[in-house]
């Protein structure tokens, strides 16, 4: 390919069919998308090679900084290279994205290992899981409330229910919930997202009842506070600094505030739990909390907590795969180490 | 002395606060015009964009609030600037709720005022806020007048002489997300992964460290993190566009470089304080095994 | 009214579905738990079809998926109507028993009050929440510009005050984990800002060294950022990723509903 070549991309569009610019690609891309075709349409493409024009006087490339006398070039006219002209062709909407194709053979085969672990459960197998330290201060954490007669405070993230973390969160406070009734403790459950504050409300409620204590559940318990990030932080650091709870539960997603409600709540005094997925905001839980939940452990703690054998169950087969992804890792490093690109290749999805 | 060192244990925090006040106040007040040295994440992205050629198209998303305008608003300005000085479109969108708009428009009309030459609709387009974050991206990515259909004023973007010829995101050569919190990450998991443009980040430093992950997988090619990156982005511009001193000249007006001048008495005044902390702490350490 | 089929679907699946269950639910109270369950699962399986199916009434512009998206957003807006009853029950209650605060309670119904009537009057009057035509801003601009906007940074500075305590409390070589977090936080403190150039502002002869050894810190702190922070960040958030992942697929499949306050066998 000459120097400065490049490819222009040209269609022609019914019903007049003159040909229009489209793009214009550099050499060595092999492939280019036109995401602006109507479904049903015949077009043709042409693709050609055009080489820009160049004036009189132009440096040689690379010539600069050796101490050679730069060659004087002479003008070059702009070329364009005989065009290439596909067959007339429609697009339409394919019923799979082949380009996809490994990432649903990783979705597939992760979902039937996850399955297939909660079978393994289901059948009576004993699980291991490993001691997570936030997890036992659980239980620590409200009894200690209980005995100081003072609240318990659970802030549920900041993010709306449609952030998995904020469902883990909500899983929790349903076990929270049912421990803080079990032993007569007051929670405060302020949110930001008022789909946060409605599934809350709602975990709150049945984890009352499921207890057996309708009776102490009042709807102030959980209540919606504000939208915006800072003017809910301020309320909710206000509130802890007024109501001095034992407790603290910070397990969500949360992002700049986290440092402000977790400092004051070591100022108050109380014992606090912290957990996010995200790995952003967990140095500041890490230095001002009493427990840290990091990374996923926070999505163990449905498993961890009621110990039932259908999460155990997922949570082996979350570990096979991350067992599995590992081994990949590994295979990838040698293979690549040794000039192999496949398993790269195999990887990538678009 | 001793004393001192056994009440820095349980010193009161409101000292601290005293202390982290005057570190950035004074220095905000009397600059005192300290060098800022380049790191690679943001060297990366400087050359790319210069290597971009005239006419190409950088797609500017502001996806953050006025609380993280001093960090944002310099990186977002520095670029723009540079986009201005290479003859680079650039079209600028917000994502942020609550605040984005107006720190975009803020900022196009600082560099409309800067650069009087830039026409808009034919050297830069603002298109304004739009919901829904990963859901536009996505839309982007097929068709912009769907995800826009206007621009910020209203205007057809079929009636935008810049816009078009640009049907969508595939068409551009950059983006460069100025964010905080998940916006910009999704920037690299949404648009990246599934069209392959190349993606500069600038993150606020709270963020920053979770950014180098994709900076080594590639998925990114720069970044300016938190307020040091934007020093060091305005360092590199001034370095190569000699006239662009004097916008960073003025101590008036904030910029970045002005603000590490605070960020570096603020660091010198927590590094004392922890310190000193760690020496009382072993000192009663020492004197509790002694007894 | 269009009836393209992924609009029907969506309808048919999110609407008349889970409305035909309720009343069905009314004869057998077991079914009612069933149907958020049932309605979780069809909602998580659209977007993943979507990803694989490119076809127009799943993924398309106006496709099941997106219109999902939309529908999420319409709820978030009703469901903050509900946020804000509450927000008005507490406050009324607490004005009207005087509990410990109810001042407060006061200043925060004022400025809903105020707030949200400048924002209804300039929908109304087509005067919008920006500026008016003559340039000043309008009302519900000018409680933005003046009380939200500084309202909202002061409380964005207070990290920095927090920041400072928090590192004076917890970085302490109390073991040997604790000495390798204040060793790195203290390289990468120094390392990001021009320290040394700092301390050797009084010595000019001392400043040749000072910008080399900085450099020097510089590039430590790079190291540090980029590869033991980078490797640690990679592995929680492959992690986290399929935690989530592994979290999703039980909330998809029913297995996990703790999120719907269902217990154990509900």
């Amino acid at each position: 390919m000459p120097e400065g070549a490049v490819f222009d991309v040209r269609r022609a569009e019914p019903p007049a069919y003159d040909w229009q610019e489209v793009a214009t690609v550099d050499p060595g891309v092999g492939r280019y998308v036109d995401a602006s075709v109507q479904d049903g349409s015949v077009y043709r493409y042409e693709i050609r090679v055009r080489v820009a024009a160049t004036p009189a006087g132009a440096e040689t490339p690379g010539a600069a900084g050796t101490g050679l006398e730069p060659p004087t070039a002479a003008a070059a006219p702009a070329a364009m290279g005989a065009a290439v002209v596909s067959d007339p062709v429609a697009s339409h909407d394919n019923w799979f994205r082949a380009a996809r194709a490994n990432s649903l053979v990783a979705t597939v085969l992760f979902t039937v290992i996850i399955l297939s672990s909660i079978a393994y459960a289901r059948s009576g197998k004993n699980i291991f899981i490993r001691r997570i330290a936030g997890l036992n201060a659980v239980d620590e954490a409200i009894g200690r409330a209980t005995e100081l007669g003072k609240k318990v405070f659970y802030i549920p993230g900041s993010q709306s229910m449609d952030d998995i973390q904020t469902v883990a969160s909500i899983a929790i406070l349903g076990h929270v919930a049912r421990a803080t009734a079990r032993y007569g403790t007051d929670l405060d459950v302020p949110n930001k997202d008022p789909l946060t504050f409605v599934s809350a409300r709602e975990a709150v409620r049945s984890a009352y009842l499921s207890e057996g204590r309708p009776d102490l559940f009042r709807e102030e318990m959980v209540n919606y506070v504000t939208y915006d990030q800072f003017a809910y932080t301020a309320a909710v650091s206000a509130r802890m600094v007024r109501e001095k709870p034992a407790a603290i539960f910070l397990i969500g997603y949360f992002f700049a505030e986290s440092l402000i409600l977790a400092e004051t709540g070591q100022s108050t005094g109380a014992i606090q739990i912290a957990g996010q997925a995200d790995p952003t905001q967990l140095p500041f839980f890490v230095a001002t909390c009493d427990y840290t939940l990091i990374g996923e452990e926070l999505y163990a703690a449905g498993a961890y907590l009621t110990r039932e054998p259908v999460l155990l169950g997922s949570m082996r087969g979350q570990d096979i795969a991350k067992a599995i992804l590992i081994l990949i890792g590994i295979s990838g490093i040698i293979a690549v180490s040794l000039g192999v690109q496949g398993i790269p290749e195999m990887l990538l999805t678009r | 002395m001793a004393g001192f060192f056994d009440r820095m244990l349980t010193l009161d925090r409101r000292w601290i606060f005293l202390f982290v006040f005057l570190s950035v106040a004074i220095p905000i007040i009397i600059p005192i015009g300290l060098p800022v040295t380049t790191t690679g994440s943001t060297r990366s992205a400087f050359e790319f964009i210069e290597a971009l050629q005239e006419g190409d198209i950088v797609w500017i998303s502001f996806d953050y609030g006025p609380s993280s305008a001093p960090e944002n608003d310099p990186m977002a300005e520095a670029i723009m600037r540079q986009c201005a000085l290479k003859k680079l479109r650039f079209v600028v969108d917000v994502l942020y709720p609550l605040g984005g708009l107006q720190l975009a428009n803020n900022a196009i009309g600082k560099i409309a005022e800067e650069f009087p030459k830039l026409r808009y609709g034919v050297d830069y387009v603002n298109l304004g806020y739009k919901d829904g974050a990963a859901a536009v991206m996505r839309r982007l990515g097929e068709d912009i007048a769907g995800a826009f259909p206007t621009d910020v004023n209203g205007t057809p973007l079929a009636q935008i002489p810049m816009m078009q010829g640009l049907k969508s995101l595939r068409q551009v050569k950059l983006v460069f997300t100025a964010a905080t919190g998940l916006i910009g990450e999704w920037w690299i998991t949404q648009v990246h992964s599934q069209i392959g443009i190349p993606v500069i980040i600038g993150p606020t430093a709270v963020s920053a460290p979770k950014y180098y992950a994709f900076l080594n997988s590639g998925q990114l090619v720069g970044m300016l993190g938190g307020m040091k990156g934007a020093a060091e982005y305005e360092k590199l511009l001034r370095g190569r566009y000699p006239q662009m001193a004097k916008f960073y000249k003025t101590t008036r007006d904030f910029t970045a470089t002005k603000g590490m001048d605070a960020q570096t008495v603020l660091h010198t005044i927590i590094l004392m304080f922890i310190l000193l902390g760690n020496y009382a702490y072993f000192r009663q350490r020492a004197k509790a095994a002694r007894a | 009214m269009n009836f393209d089929f992924g609009r029907v679907a969506l309808v048919l699946l999110f609407a008349i579905v889970p409305i035909g269950g309720i009343i069905l639910g009314i004869r057998a109270p077991a079914l009612r738990s069933r149907i958020p369950i049932m309605v979780g699962f069809l909602a998580g399986l659209v977007p993943i079809v979507s990803l694989y199916v490119p076809k127009n009434f799943i993924s398309g512009p106006t496709g099941m998926s997106p219109r999902l998206d939309q529908w999420l957003i319409i709820l978030a807006g009703f469901a903050l109507l509900l946020g804000i009853v509450n927000v008005l029950q507490t406050s009324i209650r607490k004005i009207t028993r005087r509990e410990a605060g109810w001042p407060f309670a006061v200043v925060l119904l004022a400025g809903l009050f105020s707030t949200g009537s400048f924002g209804i009057h300039g929908a109304i009057s087509g005067q919008g929440i920006g500026f008016l035509p003559d340039g000043s801003p309008t009302p519900f601009k000018y409680m933005a510009d003046w009380f939200f906007l500084p309202l909202q940074s002061t409380i964005f500075s207070l990290l920095a005050f927090f920041m400072a305590s928090a590192a004076f409390r917890a970085f302490r070589a109390r073991n040997t984990e604790a000495t390798i977090l204040l060793v790195a936080a203290g390289l990468i403190m120094a390392g990001r800002v021009p320290l040394l150039e700092l301390f050797a502002l009084p010595f000019p002869g001392l400043q040749p060294a000072a910008a080399g050894a900085s450099q020097f810190l510089g590039r430590t702190t790079e190291w540090i950022m980029d590869t033991p922070n980078g490797a640690a960040q990679s592995g929680i958030i492959i992690g986290a990723a399929l935690g989530a992942a592994s979290m999703a697929i039980r909330v998809i499949l029913g297995i996990e509903r703790g999120y719907l306050g269902l217990g154990k066998g509900e």
